[in-house]
């Protein structure tokens, strides 16, 4: 009598989870490739931008008769991610949006995306990431991951102005690779007349960069990537303290001009001749050439400086392409159809082409050399080279963590505070304090 | 004088209805919404909730900086306010006189406040930017956004500028309104202009003035965060994070939600104690006709 009541016990345990197991297998032979369906994009490229997208995606949809696709610039970084976040709730969430590089954390554990890995299994559209170049898809990848598509990546590079160079009697096809050099070529810019020589934005993204350069870790257990959420972090250490040292010296001593936050003043002071030598995005190639250009003057690009002797590289930065876990199987195909299209080569290489953004495949990048591209283009190269110079490990992959915006700013409060007086050490020790108490928040909150 | 009513039981309550339900909507539901969420901890994505209790209001009067906000934000809305006073005042006062041309020299100094703050805050970009803005370029000094006592002062002088219209136009209105035969009694009892612009003209702008009062403290506390954003996010080394910007951060930049609503619980005490404070003492000195 037990064993008919064990064995009965067993039997009404096993059937349900046998229908589900058939439900799932249902439901991957239900979605219907070719119905007809609508999926909405918001992304945050601005300007000219908007019409290049618009573009990439029309051809898509040519190629995809059956998917339609409702593009929608949805503001800045943030404001997009917020606008995600509201339609979350209100449930009419886009199936694909853009975020930027800091954002991937939280995204990871929102709790409202679809990893891209596991939609491609789902849907047997297995991603090539080999094609990929490995810093591009080493950031976007946690844990062994993919959890987004890389779309629209940069990294940051000097900018000098080889006009201003010959003048100052400096080597104009010798760009400055240290911290010493340039300093060395602003000591000399300052004495041929350039009141302050060097600029670039309060962007504490440098400040990371700079770490990553040095082969040093942002934040702890394993950079943001281990099993653990990051908990500490260590921005204090000898490698931000080398950063800043020099950075804050040289606005001390006259050679840096203080622009404030923002992308436009430092800009402005380089094509105007204010400066000679800025660091900006790799994207904006386009618009300091043309800038400076109009002045009839040269311009050079260079690596991002480095201490003596450090062995780093730089990390990718800019932004990738989220599904979201809403809509329909059909909607989450084209969801991942699309952003897979995006990602493809002659997409990047329009992309590349119209906005200086890297294309994110090494396909992409042959397919650009064979057609001469960086010859007429030299300071692409520049770019490139630096990204494929940087050795792969988990620091230049780039940190991750939860609460990044907010130690963005938290950094550039501390290097405002240094240019007031504040010495570097204690500066990055209150910050590295501020950042570790809004991460030990943040690690409660996300699993609430 | 008896004052006539309507006899109508359900047709005001008809008639107010669009109104209530505008401001339940727009404003009361969220104003609650908003002390609720006060007491709670939110998820950054999904906007799970979880009771906290005091934990946000403890954690934000503990920090340093956001008492350092505190501070700084009063100050600049006393300055908003003392100074958006009496510039507007001394303008509208000369905008009263008669000289030829004069509609138009009051359409210029009223335009200001037709432009949204970030507007005005590119404006004052122009003038004051460390890469070439104009009065830099001019003065050879760079760092009026750069360094925090100069920032301050130039978010101040934004913020006045850009509610002068408005105080403006209520002012030269409040000004047909003193009577002319006081003003000539009083010149010819040998009061002088400035004696006839205390005693007279003063008081009976005084209601106006109240009036002002309130609404640019108001205005001081909840709508420079444009200007701030555009001039100087709040820096340099948070010299000009007044409330309102620390607020914007905390629930847009940061997704700290719950902190984000204590916040503007605390704002809006602060509003509200001001406002009535200001009705308690001010009032009594404000004279009505």
């Amino acid at each position: 009598m037990k064993r008919i009541v064990i064995l009965l016990l067993a039997v009404t345990m096993l059937v349900p989870a046998l229908f589900a197991a058939g439900k799932e297998e249902e439901k991957a032979v239900k979605v219907d490739a070719d119905a007809p369906v609508t999926i909405e994009f918001w992304h945050a490229m601005s300007g000219t931008r908007i019409e290049l997208i618009q573009g990439i995606v029309d051809e898509f949809m040519k190629k995809n008769p059956n998917i339609t696709v409702k593009v929608q610039y949805t503001g800045s970084y943030n404001d997009t991610l917020n606008k995600v976040k509201s339609a979350v709730k209100a449930g009419n969430a886009p199936q694909v949006f853009q975020s930027y590089d800091v954002g991937t954390l939280g995204l990871i554990y929102s709790g409202i995306i679809t990893p891209v890995d596991d939609a491609a299994k789902e849907f047997n559209l297995p991603i090539k990431w080999d094609d990929f170049f490995t810093p591009v898809q080493s950031y976007y990848k946690y844990q062994g991951k993919h959890y987004s598509m890389p779309f629209n990546s940069s990294t940051p590079l000097i900018y000098y102005n080889k006009t201003l160079f010959k003048k100052a009697g400096l080597d104009p096809e010798n760009p400055p690779k240290t911290y010493a050099d340039i300093r060395k070529a602003a000591v000399a810019l300052k004495k041929a007349g350039i009141k302050t020589p060097v600029t670039w934005n309060l962007h504490s993204w440098y400040f990371e960069q700079m770490i990553c350069l040095q082969d040093a870790p942002f934040v702890n257990n394993d950079n943001g990537r281990g099993k653990e959420l990051p908990t500490k972090a260590l921005i204090n250490g000898e490698a931000g303290k080398k950063v800043l040292d020099w950075w804050v010296g040289m606005e001390k001593d006259g050679l840096f001009l203080d622009v404030g936050p923002g992308w436009s003043n430092h800009r402005a002071a380089f094509v105007s001749g204010e400066v000679a030598m800025v660091m900006s995005s790799s994207s904006d190639v386009n618009l300091l050439t043309k800038g400076l250009k109009e002045k009839g003057w040269e311009m050079g690009t260079g690596y991002i400086p480095r201490p003596e002797g450090a062995k780093g590289g730089v990390a990718i930065g800019g932004g990738s392409l989220w599904m979201t876990n809403t809509g329909t199987p059909e909607q989450q195909l084209a969801a991942i159809k699309l952003i897979e299209y995006i990602s493809s080569d002659e997409p990047q290489i329009k992309w590349h082409k119209g906005t200086g953004y890297f294309p994110v495949r090494k396909t992409a990048m042959d397919k650009l050399k064979t057609a001469g591209w960086f010859e007429e283009n030299p300071n692409y190269l520049t770019a490139f080279n630096q990204l494929l110079d940087s050795p792969e490990s988990l620091n230049t992959a780039g940190a991750l963590l939860g609460v990044f915006p907010e130690a963005r700013s938290i950094i550039q409060s501390a290097i405002q505070e240094c240019y007031a007086g504040k010495s570097v050490q204690q500066a990055l020790d209150e910050s590295a304090a501020k950042i570790d108490a809004a991460m030990a928040e943040w690690n409660t909150v996300i699993k609430q | 004088m008896k004052q006539s009513t309507f006899k109508a039981d359900v047709l005001p309550y008809v008639l107010l209805l669009p109104t209530f339900i505008i401001l339940i909507v727009f404003l009361f539901y969220p104003a609650i919404e908003t002390f609720r969420l006060s007491l709670f901890t939110v998820h950054p994505f999904t906007g799970a909730e979880r009771f906290a209790g005091l934990y946000n209001f403890k954690n934000i009067f503990t920090n340093s900086e956001y008492l350092h906000s505190f501070g700084i934000s009063f100050l600049f809305t006393l300055a908003v306010v003392l100074l958006g006073l009496a510039f507007s005042m001394m303008i509208a006062l000369l905008l009263n006189e008669r000289i030829k041309g004069m509609k138009y020299y009051r359409s210029f100094l009223i335009w200001p406040y037709a432009l949204s703050p970030a507007i005005a805050g590119a404006l004052f970009n122009f003038l004051f930017n460390p890469a070439n803005g104009i009065i830099g370029y001019f003065t050879g000094h760079r760092t009026w956004l750069t360094e925090g006592s100069t920032a301050f002062l130039i978010i101040i002088l934004a913020a006045v500028w850009k509610n002068l219209g408005y105080n403006i136009v209520f002012y030269l209105t409040a000004l047909r309104n003193v009577p002319r035969d006081a003003l000539e009694a009083a010149s010819i009892d040998g009061a002088g202009p400035v004696r006839r612009f205390f005693s007279i003209t003063f008081a009976f702008l005084s209601p106006t003035t109240f009036f002002l009062l309130v609404m640019n403290t108001t205005y001081a506390y909840f709508s420079s965060f444009g200007l701030i954003d555009v001039l100087t996010e709040g820096g340099p080394a948070r010299s000009t994070n007044i409330l309102i910007y620390q607020l914007y951060r905390d629930f847009f930049v940061n997704s700290k939600t719950g902190y984000a609503a204590a916040e503007s619980l605390v704002l809006f005490l602060l509003v509200v104690g001001i406002t009535v404070l200001q009705f308690q003492t001010t009032e009594k000195k404000v004279h009505y006709q």
